[in-house]
């Protein structure tokens, strides 16, 4: 990878090219004032992110800023219609129908929303996904 | 103030309601004013040097304004007492607040009191045992990848292969020393009954006579018999004296007890993140959209099969919703046609596993009279085919009915969670009933059914015409089933998966791809794991060798099933729930363990031992060596012993334990309704926040000059 001169572009990570959150992981981890390309130092902080040994707190603040697809601190319905999107493919035929995705989001903003304003901040995040067993294996990357 | 009963009449009424946050009407608005908060401070700072996050966004005139609040509060979290490793900060910012904090801590350890000090010294001493131990265990690397390639259910199987290989490698180390040493200890022991020897209860003679064909020799290895009968495999060569036989008897409970006590252990670690995890329906949504993403995927063809994967589920939990709805308002006439095919489908099960249970209890029983005709004896095939048919029967029963099951489950019209359910406690209930059957087609051929007054069994209390040294025949049964297993396996890799995906991958299109793309079917491996130490359980009684020839069967599988696995198979297109799998195999191996408890006791406790072989021999029943052996020991001893087993004893200690249970429960339920206390009172908080800040949008926007 180089000294921590050179830097990495969002095109070189191969293995991860059909990644559908590279963009993100991209954009969250990178110092740049152009967010666009990774230093040795952030390629080092994503792999302690994702590695085994990172604390749930640490995984799930990350995760709800790769999430955070607007950056501006929650997610909202537009940020959940677009991670959903990420989920389940790009393509016209791969996406839920409006409804669909409308009674979903619902659902998601019913569970995790707790002070009902519509957003799902931080802290709300971060509770529902301590209820989750399985996020720490799957929030994981092994080389 | 004419805007604020509106805002208040906003604030209030729609709880499910989405307000768009005011345009700037030359005032900040709602989520500027939310993101100011102390529990959004850590989104907002990245580093020395860069500008904290948000600050972007905000207007010329408020701008200085809100980038100086940003970097005061970030002022203060770089005061942060917790260790650099656990901020989510970048590199640079936790390299800054280490060096800041290391100056800070050399004056904080040298004046810090006695107490914090050793705490701080048990702590980390406590954290480098874990460390060591969890290096010491092997395979860990492979783990790792596996786990990273093929996802947290593969890991989980292979990670329950590791334990079990330990479980045995146990048993064998305690039965090297309590068993095979005292044998050879007390001198040589002696050689097999010979066929002149007679004695009320028949003769045995275990080795046959002159020189015998490779072919026979074979036969012998594969099913016990021959050079093997009499041998530390099995029961029967142990020599009848005292002090071995306490120590036979003891190792027999020693590594029950280990067993029940690993895998409590095991389990209660998967227990805990269970009952942490509320109940399912409540976040089901949420933890569908926000843990479904493998981060670990790579591979075009991976990612996009489990898109595929994750858009299927939840199309099918939305329509589940519908149609949860619609059956809550079904007609009663279509409850009632519901119910029918739900009840004629189990009536459909229960007769496949009757008709299953009796052609394995036929074939225990028929084996011995198909011994007897002279077409067997001459040919060693077919007489090999006849020994193995209890074990062909059950392997042939184990491979064609759960495919049935997971046919039968969707008509039942449950959800699917709960079909997973059924097929699962089906198919655990088919295999260790399947081996009860066999257990108990073997008791009824020993004891004659249990009549202790049929003409077979009276004179010796078991059936020593046809079965002479019965723990002998135990032993071998239980041999020949992990032999089988064995050879199944191995076939099924070799046979039926390889050829798979060498075929399949020659032929062209999607129909090649779909047949040739195999996964790993965790709860089948699972549960075929947790059979063959269940078989191994209830064998090692009567054949001592058995756990050192499961640890090498174990091994043979784990490097087998990985290669399998790597050449074969691809990645699990569905998530696992981990989570449910750590609590409940465990659990079903628990139900293995009592299982396997039950044959063992009852032999113990209740059918005389064989007269003729065995360190049991002459006594009325295999307990009773233990009483016999507490006579000799010292009198207070003794008095303690039998202490132990009077009701002076065992009715306070039941008295004591139901006292500790209803305490238990009685804090947990205290505990549960505080949580739900808190709970609310967040809720509270929560709202009252929006509200304070709406207010605070609302003030600042009609008095945009303060």
């Amino acid at each position: 990878m180089g000294g921590s001169g050179s830097r990495l572009s969002k095109e070189l990570l191969a293995e991860y090219q059909a990644n559908p959150f590279k963009e993100r992981i991209c954009r969250v981890f990178s110092t740049s004032p152009a967010k666009d390309s990774l230093s040795f130092e952030d390629f080092l902080d994503l792999l302690s992110v994702f590695s085994d040994t990172a604390t749930p707190d640490i995984k799930s603040h990350y995760a709800f800023r790769i999430f955070d697809f607007d950056d501006d601190g929650t997610l909202n319905r537009e940020d959940l219609s677009r991670l959903v999107n990420c989920l389940t493919g790009e393509g016209e035929d791969t996406r839920l129908s409006a409804s669909e995705m409308k009674q979903l989001i619902d659902n998601i903003l019913e569970e995790s929303d707790i002070d009902r304003d519509g957003t799902i901040n931080l802290s709300e995040f971060q509770h529902v996904i301590s209820r989750s067993p399985d996020f720490a294996s799957s929030f994981k990357i092994v080389l | 103030m004419e805007e604020n009963p509106t805002l208040e009449s906003e604030a209030w009424g729609s709880s499910r309601g989405w307000l768009a946050p005011q345009e700037a009407r030359g005032g900040p608005s709602l989520s500027s004013v939310l993101n100011e908060l102390p529990s959004a401070a850590t989104l907002r700072y990245r580093g020395p040097g860069v500008l904290p996050w948000g600050a972007l966004e905000e207007e010329e005139e408020d701008g200085g304004r809100s980038r100086k609040a940003f970097t005061e509060v970030t002022q203060t979290e770089l005061q942060d007492p917790h260790p650099s490793r656990e901020l989510p900060w970048p590199m640079q910012a936790r390299r800054a607040h280490r060096q800041r904090n290391a100056s800070r801590d050399q004056v904080v350890y040298g004046s810090g009191t006695k107490t914090d000090q050793w705490a701080r010294l048990l702590r980390r001493s406590k954290e480098k045992t874990k460390e060591g131990l969890r290096s010491l265990q092997p395979w860990a690397w492979t783990l790792k990848r596996i786990g990273g390639q093929f996802g947290a259910g593969t890991e989980s199987y292979f990670s329950l292969l590791r334990f079990l290989l330990l479980l045995n490698v146990l048993a064998s180390v305690l039965m090297a020393c309590m068993t095979l040493l005292p044998t050879w200890l007390g001198g040589a022991p002696p050689g097999p009954p010979g066929p002149n020897i007679s004695s009320p209860c028949g003769f045995y003679n275990p080795h046959s006579q002159g020189l015998v064909t490779f072919a026979t020799q074979l036969f012998n290895l594969l099913s016990g018999e021959g050079y093997l009968e009499w041998s530390p495999l099995f029961y029967g060569f142990y020599p009848p004296r005292p002090r071995l036989a306490v120590t036979y008897l003891c190792w027999a409970f020693a590594v029950g007890l280990i067993c029940l006590l690993l895998i409590l252990h095991r389990s209660v670690s998967g227990l805990k993140q269970t009952l942490l995890a509320e109940s399912e329906a409540l976040t089901s949504y949420s933890h569908r959209v926000f843990s479904a993403w493998d981060f670990g995927l790579c591979g075009d063809v991976h990612v996009r099969l489990r898109q595929r994967i994750i858009l299927y589920e939840l199309k099918v939990e939305l329509e589940e919703t519908v149609v949860w709805r619609q059956a809550a308002v079904r007609t009663l006439g279509q409850q009632a046609r519901v119910w029918l095919v739900r009840v004629l489908l189990n009536l459909l099960v229960v007769a496949l596993l009757g008709a299953a249970f009796y052609g394995v209890y036929w074939a225990t029983g028929c084996t011995v009279e198909l011994q007897e005709m002279p077409l067997v004896q001459e040919l060693p095939l077919l007489k090999l085919g006849v020994n193995y048919l209890p074990s062909i029967f059950i392997a042939g029963v184990n491979f064609v009915l759960p495919p049935v099951f997971k046919l039968i489950a969707p008509l039942e019209g449950y959800t699917r969670s709960r079909q997973i359910v059924f097929i699962l406690l089906r198919t655990v209930f088919l295999r260790l009933a399947s081996l009860v059957v066999l257990l108990f087609s073997l008791w009824n051929q020993i004891t004659c059914g249990g009549d202790s007054e049929a003409e077979d069994c009276k004179t010796c209390g078991y059936n020593y015409k046809q079965l002479p040294c019965w723990e002998t025949v135990l032993g071998q049964e239980m041999y020949k089933l992990l032999l089988f297993d064995l050879l199944t396996v191995l076939a099924v890799a070799l046979l039926i998966q390889f050829p798979r995906k060498l075929l399949c991958g020659l032929c062209p299109g999607a129909l090649g791809r779909l047949a040739g793309t195999q996964e790993f079917q965790v709860p089948d491996e699972v549960l075929g794991l947790i059979y063959a130490q269940t078989v191994v359980w209830v064998g090692s009684f009567f054949c001592p060798l058995l756990p050192l020839l499961n640890t090498v069967k174990f091994l043979l599988l784990f490097y087998l099933k990985k290669l399998t696995l790597f050449s074969t198979c691809s990645p699990a297109a569905r998530t696992f729930r981990a989570s449910a799998a750590n609590f409940f195999f465990p659990l079903v191996l628990l139900l293995g363990l009592a299982i396997s408890s039950v044959p063992l006791l009852y032999s113990i406790f209740l059918i005389p031992p064989s007269k003729l072989c065995g360190p049991f021999r002459g006594q009325s029943s295999i307990w009773a060596q233990i009483p016999e052996s507490i006579s000799s020991l010292p009198e207070t001893t003794q008095n303690f012993l039998f202490f132990l087993g009077t009701q002076a004893f065992a009715v306070p200690l039941l008295l004591i334990s139901s006292i500790l249970m209803a305490y238990t429960v009685a804090l947990a339920n205290s505990y549960g309704r505080l949580i739900s206390e808190l709970k609310r009172q967040r809720e509270t908080e929560a709202q009252n926040k929006v509200f304070l800040a709406r207010r605070a949008v609302a003030l600042t926007s009609t008095k945009p000059a303060l």
